[in-house]
């Protein structure tokens, strides 16, 4: 159970970066035409985005105490007095700027440049987060990993 | 105008999410720095994160409708390159002091 929550949430994270980059590159080439894609990408950035949010919190809640214990006894302490401590915290930032997307979105887009360039620095902050909690994650799992080899007999 | 297609909701939103990225950083600082700041938040709900999650997530919808209702219900008057200013240096600034705390054994 615990392998499957953690899975699901970063497949969600992963849908949150491709969904902001996709975002990014749709809204430099906003038209009238793309312009319906682009708030439903919002839309639906905002809904993995949560997915991921509230399925990792579950995860974090409930089963993190027992890799925390690992962590810290392995050869990378950092994995979690760095890591995750940052990570758990960063990801709250992440999920409102992506949140905003939907309500940045919703502007005159198209006639707009001024609101074109207020959800594209939205959108690449976004990425630039949810690419960083993707490191950051995949290094706390390295961080367990390493205790585990390192603990084991 | 710059800023004549962005919508109310932008601005109002977009400033919110500055200054609530902020306060989330402030929050690590004190929740970790401040022994009854962490036991009244680990009160509030059973997990000091869950409280800090709902505490900010609630102040940027809060903020987002109170500089809605600015103005007399007009909204804040910003340009479209004051609210970009903003809103980056709010997240990066946020993002910073918490990579900083923790960076430096907080």
């Amino acid at each position: 159970m615990n392998e499957i929550i953690l899975i699901t949430h970063v497949l969600f994270g992963m849908g949150c970066i491709l969904t902001t980059l996709w975002i990014f590159v749709d809204v430099l080439h906003a038209s009238a035409a793309n312009l319906p894609r682009i708030r439903s990408m919002c839309r639906a950035s905002a809904v993995v985005m949560w997915l991921a949010f509230l399925i990792g919190g579950y995860w974090y809640v409930s089963y993190y105490k027992v890799d925390k214990a690992l962590i810290l006894k392995g050869p990378w302490p950092f994995a979690h007095n760095f890591i995750m401590e940052t990570k758990e915290h960063l990801v709250i930032t992440l999920l409102l700027v992506v949140t905003y997307l939907p309500i940045a979105a919703a502007g005159d887009l198209v006639a707009d440049k001024g609101a074109r360039r207020v959800l594209l620095w939205a959108t690449g902050l976004a990425a630039v987060l949810a690419l960083l909690m993707d490191l950051e994650g995949g290094l706390i799992a390295l961080g367990v990993k390493v205790a585990s080899h390192v603990n084991s007999p | 105008m710059e800023n004549s297609g962005i919508s109310k909701p932008t601005v109002s939103y977009g400033l919110a999410l500055a200054i609530t990225s902020v306060v989330n950083a402030i929050l690590v600082v004190a929740k970790e720095e401040s022994p009854i700041v962490m036991d009244l938040m680990k009160k509030i709900t059973f997990h000091h994160w869950v409280t800090h999650c709902a505490f900010v997530v609630v102040l940027f919808f809060g903020l987002g409708c109170l500089f809605a209702r600015a103005n007399g219900g007009r909204g804040v008057n910003i340009t479209a390159s004051r609210l970009i200013r903003s809103l980056v240096a709010g997240v990066v600034l946020g993002s910073l002091i918490i990579v900083g705390f923790y960076g430096t054994g907080g």
